[in-house]
């Protein structure tokens, strides 16, 4: 096996990027309203130059009102999730783990139908319920899953699919109370959604408020990428070659908790890519995390961006939830992937 | 695959390395997003961002920084709240739901109406209007494309979302939200005055009146009709009293026997048979094709079969407009009240209902026409 440098982490993270840069621009030009590659250009030289009013209104709409900042969503949002699964995977040593199975996505949903009960026509107040919810699930789930003072990983799991369980349980008994008209925002939300409008006016600021906390998250995540490798290869080991293993456990624990939440608050539940993801990237570019984190997250903003340009344009004018989309492409890919494997 | 962690000694020092790389990352992130941040507090004050005439931020339509609006706009609260900026003279409509292209049309509006959702389909005209998706996934850039300088909304089939969405982007979307039979009347009214019709919806909506008034004038001394209106049958799902289905049916002199705040709740069929609705109502794209076949097989199922209702062949196939807050509801109110209150409606009176009804039609018809002769100057 080749030596991981760090230069062959940069090349592969920039070879990516540039996947990644294709596919955003595939996607900007994508849609009901046709655009040119040209157009784009044209026009960002344009307002470039200052010169806006030379620019059609429905093309500047469609490009900065609609597109690019539902690109920038995909981005975050597949990044996050991706980066909260292979995090999640290497604290529970479980190739099955994802933000999902520990009932985190639960929790979101639960908060976001209390805040569509309690204050039903308040922008933004989804996300934060989203976000509250996703927080105190993994709080919950944390403390249950510690034995004897220590963060037990099947325990861990075990809570994490009790939590998932009890708050569905709760969900559908709220979705009784609720009329029409907010059931419909929620159905959607649940399937996966990166339609929703931010919050505020200031999508500019609103986005590079998520991409900080993106970034604060999966560095604080990459920091313990060489702890991980030891981790996995036993606690024990790790252990005895100096490796605070509690401590990675909870950085790591934290740092994919606060990804979920934010994926989940702007996005509600999209599956498959926090799982997915990770694995494919495994099998393109080995095990080792320092490697991982990175590709898993430009891994995943690409998965997320290609399926919502296919999830807009596939039965337009009409379009999908982007969740439906990720579990219709997401499951043949990985089992065509693992089946390969094992051969 | 899963454990083959394979680098200890020199990935260790690597990683160290990496880790403070890392560091350095978080620090720079931390500076570009403080700057994003603040790059995008100063943004909005510079100049006008937007090429002038177009309705651009209708969002913040009630900021100070109004130049765009000086000229040919009007500042409207919609059913919801929301406020906006909608051309004095509009010129492009797109509805969102099919009762609010039925209204369009009604109000004459038609050749304005620059898209509509595929599952728009009275008039059958409304078929061929260029189609935005449907109303609770429509394609905002296919919205956009059409450069309308309003977009109705309903509450009863819309997202919020959609709305905040395309307010977002300038365009006025103005959401109506009727609970009543009356509510949408006022609805209607409000709608005609912004699309700049209020002439005629004044007597559209004044002959939709006359005709509740006439049906309420026949049966407002009788008692109210318990009946089980089916929105579903299995499982067996009916309106809630909220819904203006509910109130729709009051002014047809029925009542739902079940009373339950949520709009569409799931009710049990032993609820139903302890209280033995007089009617059941069917709308009709749920009901067989006659009256005759859907009443047979009732008859053959376990728990209809139980209801007097069914055995005496007291069955209704309710017209479709009844599910849509749009002028064709009054039609469909009407329709109930002449079957459940027949004797209200019995030949000589049934009659003089109906010359009276085609009387005022033919009134209102006059009416507009003569606005539009005084419009075209003759």
């Amino acid at each position: 096996m080749r030596p991981l440098t760090p230069q062959r982490i940069l090349a592969t993270c920039l070879g990516l990027c540039g996947v990644l840069f294709v596919v955003a621009v595939i996607s900007l030009r994508m849609g009901a309203y046709p655009i040119s590659v040209r157009d784009i250009v044209s026009t960002l030289f344009n307002a470039a130059a200052g010169r806006r009013d030379e620019v059609p209104v429905e093309f500047w709409q469609v490009v900065f009102g609609l597109r690019l900042p539902r690109i920038a969503l995909g981005i975050l949002v597949g990044a996050s999730l991706s980066t909260a699964g292979a995090g999640f995977q290497a604290l529970l040593r479980n190739p099955l783990a994802d933000p999902y199975v520990l009932g985190v996505s639960s929790g979101a949903a639960l908060g976001a139908i209390v805040s569509l009960i309690v204050a039903p026509h308040t922008v933004g107040a989804i996300q934060i319920a989203a976000f509250i919810g996703a927080a105190s699930t993994i709080a919950a789930v944390y403390f249950l899953g510690r034995r004897g003072g220590q963060l037990d990983s099947p325990t861990l799991l075990l809570a994490g699919i009790v939590a998932a369980s009890f708050l569905s349980a709760i969900i559908m008994f709220l979705l009784t109370m609720v009329t029409g008209s907010e059931l419909r925002s929620i159905a959607f939300w649940l399937m996966g959604d990166l339609t929703a409008p931010p919050p505020t006016t200031n999508v500019v600021g609103w986005l590079g408020f998520l991409f900080f906390v993106f970034i604060v998250a999966a560095g604080a995540m990459y920091t313990t990428s060489s702890d991980l490798n030891l981790i996995l290869t036993g606690e024990q080991e790790a252990k005895h070659l100096g490796v605070n293993v509690n401590r990675v456990k909870f950085v790591v624990y934290i740092a994919a908790s606060v990804l979920t939440g934010l994926a989940v608050s702007v996005s509600g539940a999209i599956g498959y890519v926090g799982l997915l993801v990770p694995h494919v990237m495994r099998m393109l570019f080995g095990t080792d995390y320092r490697m991982l984190i990175p590709t898993a997250a430009i891994g995943g903003a690409i998965a997320i961006v290609l399926a919502d340009t296919l999830a807009r344009t596939v039965v337009a004018p009409t379009e999908l939830p982007v969740g439906a989309m990720t579990a219709l492409a997401g499951a043949p890919v990985f089992i065509y992937l693992m089946r390969r494997r094992m051969r | 695959m899963w454990r083959d962690a394979s680098l200890y000694s020199r990935g260790f020092f690597i990683g160290r390395e990496l880790t403070r790389a890392a560091r350095i990352f978080v620090l720079i992130s931390f500076a570009l997003g403080v700057c994003a941040a603040s790059h995008a507090e100063t943004r909005p004050s510079e100049g006008s961002p937007r090429p002038a005439g177009g309705p651009y931020k209708g969002a913040d339509a009630g900021s100070s920084q109004a130049p765009a609006y000086k000229r040919g706009m009007k500042f409207v609260t919609d059913e919801t709240g929301r406020r906006m900026a909608i051309p004095f003279s509009v010129q492009h409509i797109v509805t969102l739901a099919p009762d609010l292209t039925e209204t369009v049309y009604a109000l004459g509006l038609e050749d304005k109406l620059a898209g509509d959702t595929s599952f728009c389909d009275m008039p059958p005209a409304a078929k061929l209007k260029p189609h935005v998706g449907s109303p609770q996934t429509p394609n905002l850039e296919a919205i956009v494309a059409m450069h309308p300088d309003l977009v109705l909304a309903t509450t009863s089939i819309n997202r919020a979302e959609t709305a905040d969405a395309l307010l977002r982007l300038g365009i006025p979307v103005y959401t109506s939200d009727p609970h009543t039979v009356r509510g949408m009347l006022e609805s209607i009214a409000r709608m005609a005055d912004l699309m700049g019709a209020n002439e005629r919806g004044t007597a559209l909506v004044a002959q939709l009146q006359a005709r509740l008034d006439a049906v309420h004038a026949r049966i407002a001394e009788l008692p109210l009709m318990h009946v089980l209106f089916v929105v579903w049958e299995d499982p067996l799902i009916t309106i809630g009293q909220n819904t203006f289905i509910a109130d729709a049916l009051r002014w047809a002199g029925a009542e739902s026997v079940i009373v339950a705040n949520q709009n569409w709740p799931q009710v049990s069929m032993e609820e139903i048979v302890r209280l033995q609705p007089e009617y059941i109502l069917f709308t009709e794209n749920h009901a067989e094709a006659n009256d005759d076949s859907e009443l047979n097989r009732l008859r053959t199922q376990p728990a209809w079969k139980a209801l007097k209702a069914i055995q005496m062949g007291r069955v209704v196939r309710v017209d479709d407009e009844i599910t849509k807050p749009s002028p064709g509801l009054v039609g469909a109110i009407e329709q109930i009240a002449h079957e459940l209150h027949r004797e209200a409606f019995s030949s000589a009176a049934r009659e003089n209902i109906f010359e009276r009804e085609a009387g005022l039609k033919m009134e209102v018809f006059a009416n507009i026409r003569q606005k539009e002769c005084d419009f075209c100057g003759l």
